[in-house]
Parts: structure tokens; sequence; C-alpha cells
């Protein structure tokens, strides 16, 4: 997008850049990203390295992520290595720093449960702190898109909330839409993405000026589409009626309009993602707000405020009468805390280190 | 509700205009006031800034695609030439002749003429290519007179005089809009070079620095010719075209 | 039945038109050498005791003949037809500030344009709508002839003293409205057949404007009736021409002058009154489906009807082929006499077009029953105050 300037810009006719460090000194940023993080098995599929690519070639694979003809294409700038949460890996665990611990249901919006992080983003949209807002869509088959809203109205429709297990282009959906947003973007994703947005904030001022608000979902693992729809359809799900996917009390509830099916979540360890099994985040401790469906009454969403500007948005919606406040119960949180802290085991040379108290901050 | 009925006219009054009517029309009969111009034995004189079919100097083209982007029927595609660069061709089915083009022009690499009535054989034919664009197409003059509509006060009247008039007029060449691009968030820059690569005169450098783990990106003003090419491949959007 | 022949010749011989111009051209014929040996023996021949030659001269100036098929009959007609257009074109182009034909022979200033439209009409193909009904649609422009063509039998171009009618009736008058009312319903035939909805609006618009336009053109034609106290056109302008120009009919009776001339521009459907064809809504109305000969025919229609009426005009109004005689051409002088003043009427009847805009069909319609109506009783009672005077 071309803009001739009407006023005059300050702008910068000299510039330095600092370049990160390679692990690998005498292979190109991407060979150091692939055999630091790809062949590890440590990706995350967050697809912040995908974003970020100024030669746009690090694409997205039903394997992994890779970037064909790199040796002749790589401009060998950096950027991957600089924005990818599992490069220099310090995994993040616990419940995290947060203002307050509490639970709400939505009276505006249906989703999962309160659809807590729809409204988080709606109303961020309506205090004009943001002007668009990132989420994920599906189609009647479940495979996901991005969407980019920009008022509420455009909310109304079902399959915006509620949960996808399956791994969706966010990050990439972010920088776009950062170039052409014009006052903020908001973005809700997995502890991954998250991370990865968090990197990208610590590398480039203009993701730090653009993303206001990050929400976290609660997580413990996503699946790639062509695997887990294979999987499902294999137990009995027909996609065209499905209506609600759930992980609860270690089952995996597959709501139809006609009927349930249900199955233990460690039956699926088999279609399992590798770069979930080094994730210790289970409560996307980097985020503005986390929201999720453990820790409070059905039909409720967990709301973990962390940040200032979260807590504006919090009291803006208290303000409005938009949700109706319900509790938050932290001890129900630490099993599955517990459950994503112990895959610290499964990092390749990672040397826990030896703190206490650390892990369930307050 | 309001009614509207006719004017009232009195009788001597239609009379009198009846008159005035067949009056004119049989003046006109005798000594009639004739404004048509015999084309193409005659050629009415355009001004110089008439809106005719576009020339093109790729001297002072600078590929900044300004053409293109600014066409409102979008008859202005770019075309790549040997060189590398990219050059204007035009569709003449589809430009309605505004000039919008030549006005946006930086470089003043377009150029109005007077020829408003070219004709294309085959619709192939009207999708004209950059080369087609430099040279003026083949004129064949039928007219020897050059008529003007002069007119004094409320009367109209044709003069008409025994020249050619010039088809290609000589107007000064436009000294085109200085720009020069700017980096507007240095901290955002990840320096993938691509706005080096991109740039045709040589403007935007960069030098790594293995020792201090840093890359120098500089802009020279007096190089840059304001084509826009690097705003446009940025690939985190902090470059800004401004004036010189 | 010799006697039969011998009566019927004789008929044709002694009555022939008088043009001492062509005694003058014979006896200089006779003068040229081998020209004049012809000639002579040409007028001597004589077959089974006929002189052939003589019966064929005789024949072709033989007062009806002459007058129906050359002057002023079809064959001023048919360049009236050639030339109108044509001057019509260029005097409203001169109007309406452009030049009108101009390309076909520039050097005559596009004079012959009429030729070359009637060329290209007998190179196009005639296209016979699916639905339209055949019979009517191929026979009814040839039929109109009839109305048209009839009552210039009963035309009396000639001045006082000197009748120049084809065929003489003590009804000429009426047989000539009678005709002159049959012609619109050939047009509005032309139209049904089409089968066209547009066709339909000019077919349903000229049956309107029959309406508006019949009974105020009869009433005034009455009135000149009344005025001259005969209806036998012979007789009519003879009563015309006794003593020249205040005489004639515009004179006499302005009103009837008047309310016939609207009439005719209503019934030739010339603008102001281009009702039924009005080109910018109707694209000609109830011809809008013929192309190629048929379209000359159709176009042919309006101006042979508006060559009728004018020349009826000419003879009721304007003292028929009265003028300053021209020497040595006989009674040839009243029919140029009579052809100049149709001449004239025409033009002025066909450059109303740049003058005028059209009226609507509403507005028409009241002006025909309300204004014209009331003129041409007017004009009646006028024709007998006056008839009653002198």
């Amino acid at each position: 997008m071309m803009k001739m300037a009407a006023e005059t810009i300050v702008g910068e006719a000299e510039w330095e850049v600092k370049i990160p460090k390679k692990k690998f000194k005498d292979k190109l940023f991407f060979e150091n990203l692939r055999d630091v993080v790809i062949d590890t098995k440590m990706c995350s599929r967050c697809l912040t390295c995908v974003s970020i690519c100024p030669s746009g070639l690090i694409v997205n694979e039903a394997d992994n992520v890779d970037f064909p003809n790199y040796d002749t294409k790589c401009l060998d700038c950096g950027a991957c290595v600089r924005v990818c949460p599992r490069y220099d890996y310090q995994p993040k665990s616990g419940l995290g720093d947060y203002i307050e611990f509490t639970a709400g249901k939505s009276k505006r919006f249906k989703g999962q449960d309160g659809a807590m992080g729809t409204e988080f983003i709606m109303s961020a949209i309506d205090m004009g702190l943001i002007d668009r807002g990132l989420f994920v869509d599906r189609n009647e088959l479940w495979q996901t898109d991005v969407f980019h809203a920009r008022n509420p109205d455009q909310l109304h429709r079902l399959p915006l909330g509620g949960t996808k297990y399956v791994f969706a282009n966010v990050i990439p959906e972010l920088k776009k839409a950062v170039m052409l947003s014009k006052v903020g973007v908001g973005v809700v994703g997995t502890p991954c993405m998250v991370s990865g947005v968090r990197k990208l904030q610590e590398a480039f001022p203009v993701f730090k000026e653009k993303v206001k608000i990050v929400v976290g979902l609660f997580c413990t693992e996503n699946f790639h589409y062509d695997e887990v729809s294979k999987y499902l359809e294999e137990k009995g799900v027909d996609f065209s009626k499905l209506v609600k996917t759930d992980i609860m009390k270690g089952k995996f509830v597959a709501t139809m309009t006609d009927k349930e099916v249900k199955f233990k979540v460690s039956q699926l360890s088999s279609i399992l993602p590798t770069g979930c099994n080094v994730c210790t985040d289970f409560t996307a401790v980097e985020s503005d707000v986390s929201v999720g469906s453990v820790g409070s009454a059905p039909g409720f969403s967990t709301t973990v405020v962390r940040t200032e500007v979260a807590k504006k948005v919090w009291d803006y919606i208290k303000e409005k009468g938009n949700v109706e406040v319900g509790e938050g119960k932290i001890p129900e949180l630490d099993y599955l805390i517990g459950h994503k802290k112990a895959r610290e085991a499964n990092i390749p040379g990672y040397e826990p280190k030896k703190e206490e108290g650390e892990g369930a901050g307050e | 509700m309001k009614k509207v009925g006719t004017p009232d006219y009195t009788v001597s009054d239609k009379l009198k205009t009846h008159a005035a009517a067949l009056g004119t029309a049989a003046k006109e009969m005798i000594l009639p006031l004739n404004i048509t111009t015999h084309y193409p034995r005659e050629r009415k004189r355009q001004p110089d800034c008439f809106r005719g079919i576009m020339l093109f100097d790729p001297e002072r083209c600078i590929s900044c695609f300004q053409c293109s982007f600014v066409c409102p029927a979008n008859a202005i595609w770019m075309k790549e030439a040997p060189s590398g660069r990219y050059y204007p061709t035009l569709d003449h089915g589809k430009c309605i002749y505004c000039h919008f083009c030549v006005d946006t022009c930086p470089g003043g690499a377009l150029r109005t003429t007077k020829i408003h009535d070219v004709a294309f054989k085959t619709m192939e034919e009207m999708f004209t290519t950059t080369e087609e664009m430099v040279e003026p197409p083949t004129i064949i003059r039928e007219d020897e007179t050059v008529v003007d509509y002069v007119i004094d006060k409320e009367d109209l009247s044709l003069k008409r005089t025994k020249e050619v008039d010039e088809l290609i007029p000589d107007v000064p060449e436009s000294k085109g809009v200085p720009m020069v691009s700017v980096c507007v968030d240095r901290g955002s820059c990840i320096a993938c070079k691509i706005c080096d690569q991109i740039c045709e005169s040589g403007a935007v450098s960069s030098v790594k620095d293995e020792a201090a783990m840093t890359v120098k990106m500089s802009i020279d003003a007096e190089k840059c010719t304001g084509c826009g090419l690097c705003v446009k491949e940025c690939s985190m959007q902090i470059l800004r075209l401004v004036r010189k | 039945m010799i006697d039969m022949i011998n009566g019927l010749i004789s008929t044709i011989m002694n009555n022939p038109v008088n043009i001492p111009l062509l005694y003058v051209v014979y006896e200089f014929l006779l003068k040229i050498p081998v020209l004049g040996g012809i000639v002579a023996f040409l007028l001597d021949f004589s077959l089974l005791g006929y002189p052939i030659v003589r019966i064929i001269i005789g024949f072709i100036l033989w007062k009806p003949i002459f007058i129906l098929l050359l002057v002023p009959g079809f064959a001023t007609l048919g360049t009236m037809l050639l030339v109108l257009p044509w001057l019509e074109r260029k005097l409203v182009g001169r109007m309406q500030w452009r030049v009108g034909p101009r390309e076909i022979a520039p050097r005559t200033r596009g004079s012959i344009q009429l030729l070359a439209d009637s060329l290209r009409f007998l190179c196009q193909e005639v296209i016979i709508p699916k639905d339209a009904h055949k019979f009517y649609f191929l026979q009814f422009p040839f039929l109109y002839f009839l109305p048209v063509l009839l009552p210039l039998l009963f035309i009396n171009p000639g001045a006082a003293g000197t009748p120049l009618v084809p065929l003489e009736s003590p009804y000429a008058l009426q047989i000539m409205i009678g005709l002159i009312s049959f012609m619109p319903v050939f047009i509005m035939g032309v139209g049904w057949s089409s089968n066209n909805r547009f066709a339909f609006i000019g077919t349903v618009r000229e049956a309107f404007m029959y309406f508006a336009y019949e009974i105020p053109f009869i009433i005034s034609i009455l009135a000149m009736i009344v005025l001259y106290g005969t209806s036998d056109t012979a007789e009519v302008i003879s009563l015309a021409n006794q003593s020249s120009w205040w005489n004639w009919g515009i004179v006499l009776n302005p009103l009837a002058a008047l309310v016939f001339f609207i009439a005719t521009v209503m019934a030739t459907a010339r603008l102001p009154f281009e009702i039924p064809e009005a080109d910018q809504e109707l694209a000609f109305g109830p011809f809008i489906e013929y192309s190629g000969i048929a379209f000359g025919l159709a176009y042919v229609m309006a101006y042979e009807k508006l060559y009728v009426l004018a020349a009826i005009m000419t003879m009721l109004f304007l003292g028929g082929g009265s003028g300053p005689v021209i020497p040595y051409l006989g009674d040839l002088s009243y029919l140029i006499w009579f052809v100049v003043k149709t001449l004239v009427l025409l033009l002025v009847l066909v450059n109303l077009r740049g003058v005028y805009p059209r009226y609507r069909l509403d507005q028409a319609l009241n002006i025909g029953w309300g204004a014209l109506l009331i003129f041409a009783l007017v004009a009646v009672v006028w024709s007998l105050v006056l008839g009653g005077v002198l």
C-alpha cells in the first residue's frame, strides 16, 4: 500500500538494525530456525515466523512449517528467529501474575461457555481502544478461517464464538490487520500464539503500538484439521450436524443436533501434535487476560485479568452491564496446570531452574 | 397540494410568438448561420491542453505505477520490459481520456496530443503496447482549413483560415513532483533488505557489519527518484514518500 | 366497331392541350435537313388508313392524359417525390444551423440524395415479421395508391375560362372528400397488420388524429362550396378567377383557408402534429416494421398525400393556374403556374418541421374539436353572408 505524504513526515534517512545471534554461524537464519525448533519437533505451529518473513516464503505445510528453496530465497534477515517463541525457549507455566481472578457470562454473545473472549474484544472496540478484532471462523465442515471483525453486529453469527480444536492462521492475519489498522488490533489466541505476539512486540515497535489487547485461552493441546476430522468421523461424528466441541473433565465431547459423542481425551494422544507435547503453559500467562472454561460454573468463563489494559476493559464491561459476574475457583485449575508443567520433561535439553514458589504466582 | 397551471398568454402574445418563430425560420432559410465543421476537410482548432491520446517517454518514466493506480477506468496496465523495469501499456477500449495519468505522473513521462480520432481495425489493436505509445500513430491529414468559433457578445460566427493545425503541441515539459522515501519507524525494520533489492536508482543501500551484528540502512535523497517501489514492497510498511 | 374506333380517335384528337410552343418546335424541326425529313415522314406515316404517329402524339396531348400523367399528375408527382424531401432536408438543416445531405454529390449539394435512397431501398431486404398478417402487410402500401391518386382526376389546374380537368363532374369535390377520408383506413391497416406494440400505438394515434381533423376539414371545403355555389371543379376555378387575385379563396374566406391549412398539417402528420409517427417516441409509428422497398413505399405515401392536399388547396384558395401568361406556352402556362404555387405551398408545409415542436394527442384533439371546428363553422357562416352579398 503506497502512501503519498500530504504533510511532511519526519523520517530517517539512515538507521541501524541489530541482527540476532546465530546458533549455527555458517548457516542461514532459516536453517538455524529449522535446526533448533522445527527438526527438534518443538515447533508449536503458532505461525509467527510465517507472518513476519519478508519474502513470505515460509509456509505452513501439513506436516510442519517449511521454507522450500531457502538456500536461494532466504534473505537471511533473522526476523523469524527473533520472533519464534521456541527459539530461545523460556517455558512459561503456572497461573502467572494477575490483577483479578473472576468469572463472567456475557449477556451479549453466545460462545463456548460465557463468551468472555468475544466480549473482551468487542468491548475494546466499543471503547475505541481497537478498531479490529481477530476471530477464528469455521465453515460447515469445521475448517477454520480468520475473520477481521469491526463491530459487534458482525459477531452474531454463531460459528465465530465457540472453541474449534483446530489450528488457525491467526498470527499471519494479525500482521495484515496491523498493517491495515489505524487505531489498534485485538486478538484471541492459544498460549503459543500469545507468546508469539509478545515476541513480535518485543522485537518490532509497530506491533507494540498496534496490538492493544491479547486474549489468551486456557489450552491443553490443539489438533491438525485433517487428523482430527478423520478421527472424529471414525468415532461417528457427522460434521454437518456438529454444534459444539468441548473438552470437559478429561473427556472430548462432540455435541451434534441429534446425539453426543464422548470419549477420553487420552485416546487422542496418537494424533497429538509434537509441538504441544513441549508446551507447559496452560493459562497463557503472557496475555492481557486469560479466558477458559475450567474454574467456573457451567455457562460461565473463568476470566484472569492480568494487565491494566485488561482491567480497564473489564471495568467498562461491568459498567455497561454486559456481563453477569460469577466466581472463579483457583484450585480447580491446579490439576491441569500441573499436567502441562510436567511436559517440561519433554523439552530436549532443557534444565528447569530450581526455584521455589515459582509457577503459581499471585 | 399546490396546483400549477399554465401561464396566461393573450392571443396577441401567441400570435406574436408564432410570427417571430416563422420570421426567424424564414430568415434562417435565406441567410443561414451555419456552424457545421466539415470534418475531415476542416478541423476545429483545439487548445493546447486538449485531451487527446497520450504519448509516452520512457526516459522520464520511474516505474512508480502511479498512472496505473490512478486510472479510473483501469485502462493502464504495467508490463515488464526486458530491462526488468515496468512501463505502462494502455487499453484504448477502456481509456476515457481523462488524463489523470498525465497529471499524476511525477516524472512527466506522459504527455497529451490533439489527436482524438484514432481508429483501430481490430479489438486486439486497442491494447496499445508501450512501443506504440512512444511514437504518434500514422496520421492521414485531409484537412486544409482550420475553423475557429468566434463568439462576439451574443453572436456566434465561424472563421476559417487556410492553415493546418499542429496535432502534437509543443507544451513545456512537466517537471514532475520530486518525492523522496524515508523510514518512519526504524525500530520495526527487520533488515530484510527488500528495499535495497527493489530500488532501481541505487538510492537505498544496506551495509552488514558482522562484527557489531548490525545492518546499516540508508536512503540517499539525491539519488532517490520518488518512484515508491520500496514503499510498496517494504514488508513492515515503514517507508513513506515525502516531498523533497 | 370501326365507327367506335373512329369516334374514339376523333374525341382524342379534338381535345388536346393547347401548346403553341409545340408548333414552333415542329416548324423548326422541319427546317433541319435530315431530321426534318424523318419528322415529316413520321407524321405522314399511316397504317390502315390511320396516321399512327399523329394519333399517338394526339393521345399524349389529350387533355385528360396530359394533365393526369404529366403535369400536374403522375410525372410531376414523381419528380416532386424526388425533389421535395431533399429540399425539405436542406432547408430544415439551414434553419437548424446545419447542412443537410451533402456527401452524395458534393458539387450539386447532395441533390441526388433521394435517388441514392431509392437505390438503397431497392437493394434492401424486405423483412416480414413472423406474427404480422402477411396479406394486409404487403398489400396495403400498394392499395394506398388508390385513394391518393384518384383525386388527381378531378383537380383543375386551369384558370378562368380554360378548365383543364381530366374528368368533369358536378360532384367532384365531394368525391375528393370521400377519397381523402378513406386514406387513414389504409394507414391504420398498415399499422394493425404489423402486430407490433409501437405500430399499435401509432395506429391508435392515427385514428384519434383522424377524428380530430376530419370534421373541420369537411366543413371548410363545404364553406368553399357554399361560396362558389358549385362543387364542380371546372366551374369553381372559373368563378374564382373572374377578375384576378382578389377573388382568390384565401382573400374571400381566409378562415376557411386557415382551417384547411391546419387540417392538412394534421392529416399528413407533419410537425406540429406529427403524432402517429413521433420519431422520438414511436420510431415511425405504423410503418415501423417496413424495410426495403416497402419502407420506400411508406415514405412515399406521406408525401403523395401531402401533394394531393396541397394541390386541392391551391385550386380552392390560391386561384388554381392563374398568373401572368407566359407567351408561346398556351395552356401549359396555367399548368406551370399551378405547379409553382403548389410547390410554394408544399415548401411551407414541409418546413414547419424546423419551427414547431410536437403537440400532445389530447392537445391536438382539443384543437380539432375546439378552435378548428368553431373557425370552420364561422367560415361557413361567413361564406353564406359573402355569397349573399356577392
